[in-house]
């Protein structure tokens, strides 16, 4: 199993008076687990928003198989649930979750979902839980399409520049909600090019952003036009919402993730994307700093070692990493796996059938 | 050494130091579909004088045998097949090295050339250009199919490039065992068009990195796979080769990695800023603005 940590190192943004914001963004992902630095990204108010907390030590203790579920629960004040693989698997509902979920919130915890699927936005996925049985609000979830529309605001990206999309409908929801202007999305998954003498691809100036995410209707004509918007527009930043390498799309098999719509254009421009998903801490500063909750009274609760534990643990609160997903006991138990949740699973119903065993 | 700018002092001794010009296409001899000025002429003279030419290209899209059609649409008649070394000869060529086994096949996400490439060389191939024309259905009880008998999947430039292939590729390398994962090369792009550049092949390729999560086996520029080929049919040694090219991480990369002269030209995706830039660690040992201006040189006194 790949260690991959998402950093972001210092990026400045300053409004001088009378002058055109300067983005000025160095990130970079690494693959492999090696040496690398923390870093500060600062608002336009200068205040720091920590992005990355390095742990690259080989934690001292492996994963404890939860036991005492109700120690763990009154431990902690909010939980923080990935989506896929975690509450559902493609379109169905895991099992004992919405019982979990209720008794959770019986106790008083606060409950939070944050997933790296950028396809929807948080209206769409609160559609969803609903449709699903899940007493869950629009406010309480977390996609990394809106983490990318929120990281343009936390920076005043300028109302008059636009961000083009290489991804699907729900950026492009959560951009519109921010007040911001786009191009691109799936509609250019429509448009061919002709590689012929004489032949121009023009592209807008005002791009001041290009947002990539997982694309079903990736293609050579978004690729070039990111790229260009990228090289040749000054400061133009590049923002990837998620790198997972495969996603649960169907609940039967992996499909190929963000990871691979990043990797090209990070292939084209030879530049590295500042990354607001899992596991990038962005989206728990922004919510820590949103609900004023302490890190350490937070636990994560996901499938995936590299996005969601990493997550966590990047953010400094519990981990539990759930069986129910993509990850199985002998990858985490691997002796390439270097990623160790405090906790694991085989579901969040355990929660219950863990807490009735111990009464 | 800093990288000397070619003129009358210095090339006869480059001219008479090599016997073998090594010549990149893309931005070298051409762009698009656009042969570059005065290219033709150089070209023959140098035949003239006696030196042996062959053409080096990453693009992976065409076979040896479309090219030497290009060539020949292009007015340069007097270049043959076996004087081409493309990127989708060079994924043929490595298979067939490393004793693939006839029964796998291959699938591969670019152009054509890599399929006519394989044929030639005995393997069977899936995908290419038809399989941009397919769409990835994901229902609850669908499965995305694919073929457990694919032992390699090749990626080279691919216009066409879309969900379907790169989910196809991704299962192959992730779930059949012993799958190989091989480039043709990582441009990160080049000018497909004579009006601005384009993504390359390195763009499919790092996507395919991204969902597959591992790195693949380049077989074109700036690894010397192909320079194997070339030594056996001239017999001669690199060093008495030069390799002509616009781009630093791969062309000339390329020719000191092999041990031969590079000569860079300004006529493609570098400009001498580039060059000249103190960021630029790839230094040729000279440079000069286009294939043309050996012409200008030789002619000279």
């Amino acid at each position: 199993m790949l260690n991959r940590t998402t950093l972001v190192s210092s990026s400045s943004v300053s409004l001088l008076p009378n002058s055109k914001p300067f983005f000025s963004v160095k990130a970079f992902s690494g693959f492999r687990s090696s040496s690398f630095s923390g870093g500060i990204v600062r608002r336009i108010d200068h205040k720091p928003l920590r992005v990355m907390t390095p742990n690259l030590t080989p934690r001292a203790m492996a994963a404890q198989q939860l036991e005492n579920a109700d120690q763990l629960i009154d431990s902690v004040e909010t939980f923080i649930f990935d989506c896929d693989g975690v509450i559902w698997k493609g379109d169905k509902l895991i099992e004992g979750v919405p019982e979990t979920l209720d008794m959770l919130r019986a106790k008083g915890k606060r409950l939070v979902f944050v997933t790296n699927n950028s396809t929807k936005s948080r209206k769409q996925y609160g559609k969803k839980f609903e449709t699903l049985g899940l007493n869950v609000n629009e406010e309480e979830i977390f996609a990394s399409s809106f983490a990318a529309a929120a990281y343009l605001q936390s920076i005043n990206f300028p109302k008059d520049k636009k961000v083009y999309v290489i991804g699907e409908e729900g950026i492009l929801k959560e951009l519109d909600l921010a007040g911001f202007q786009y191009l691109g999305g799936p509609d250019d998954g429509k448009k061919q090019i002709e590689l012929k003498p004489g032949f121009l691809m023009e592209h807008d100036n005002d791009v001041g952003a290009v947002v990539v995410g997982f694309d079903r209707y990736f293609n050579y004509y978004k690729i070039q036009y990111g790229t260009l918007c990228i090289r040749e527009n000054p400061g133009c930043l590049f923002i990837a919402t998620n790198r997972d390498a495969v996603t649960h799309l169907t609940d039967a098999q992996e499909w190929a993730g963000g990871g691979s719509m990043v990797g090209a254009l990070v292939g084209s421009c030879q530049r590295e994307p500042l990354v607001v998903g899992k596991p990038s801490t962005f989206m728990m500063d922004y919510l820590a700093d949103k609900f004023g909750i302490e890190k350490s009274q937070i636990c994560m609760v996901g499938d995936r070692l590299d996005t969601d534990i990493l997550f966590g643990q990047n953010g400094g609160c519990k981990t539990l990493l759930v069986l129910s997903g993509v990850t199985s006991i002998s990858m985490l138990e691997s002796p390439e796996n270097k990623i160790q949740p405090d906790f694991y699973t085989s579901k969040i119903s355990d929660f219950l059938s863990l807490k009735a065993a111990n009464v | 050494m800093a990288p000397k700018l070619l003129s009358s002092t210095n090339f006869k001794s480059l001219f008479n130091s090599v016997d073998t010009f090594l010549f990149d296409c893309d931005g070298v001899i051409w762009k698009g579909d656009t042969l570059i000025d005065g290219v033709s002429h150089t070209l023959d003279l140098l035949r003239s004088k006696g030196k042996n030419i062959v053409f080096v290209t990453n693009n992976s899209m065409k076979s040896r045998r479309q090219y030497a059609e290009k060539f020949r649409s292009l007015g340069l008649t007097s270049v043959t097949q076996d004087e081409i070394f493309s990127s989708s000869f060079a994924a043929a060529m490595y298979l067939k090295a490393n004793n693939f086994p006839k029964d796998k096949k291959v699938y591969v996400i670019g152009g054509e050339g890599i399929l006519e490439e394989l044929q030639l060389a005995g393997f069977t191939g899936l995908g290419g250009p038809e399989d941009g024309e397919k769409k990835a259905q994901w229902k609850s009880n669908s499965l995305f199919q694919h073929d457990k008998t694919v032992g390699a999947v090749v990626v080279g430039l691919d216009p066409n490039i879309n969900y379907y292939k790169l989910q196809y590729g991704t299962l192959c390398v992730r779930e059949n065992r012993g799958c190989l994962f091989i480039a043709t090369n990582r441009d990160a792009v080049g000018h497909m068009t004579d009006l601005q550049e384009w993504p390359g092949a390195g763009c499919m390729v790092a996507a395919m990195c991204g969902s597959t999560e591992r790195e693949p086996i380049v077989v074109g520029k700036p690894a010397t796979f192909m320079m194997d080929f070339l030594i056996q049919k001239f017999g001669t040694e690199t060093s008495r080769m030069c390799m002509v090219g616009d781009r630093l991480d791969t062309d000339v990369l390329f020719g000191q990695n092999a041990g031969c002269k590079t000569l860079l030209v300004l006529s493609g995706c570098t400009s001498e800023s580039n060059l000249l830039d103190e960021n630029n660690k790839i230094e040729p040992d000279y440079y000069t603005s286009m294939v043309s201006d050996i012409t200008k040189l030789m002619d000279s006194p």
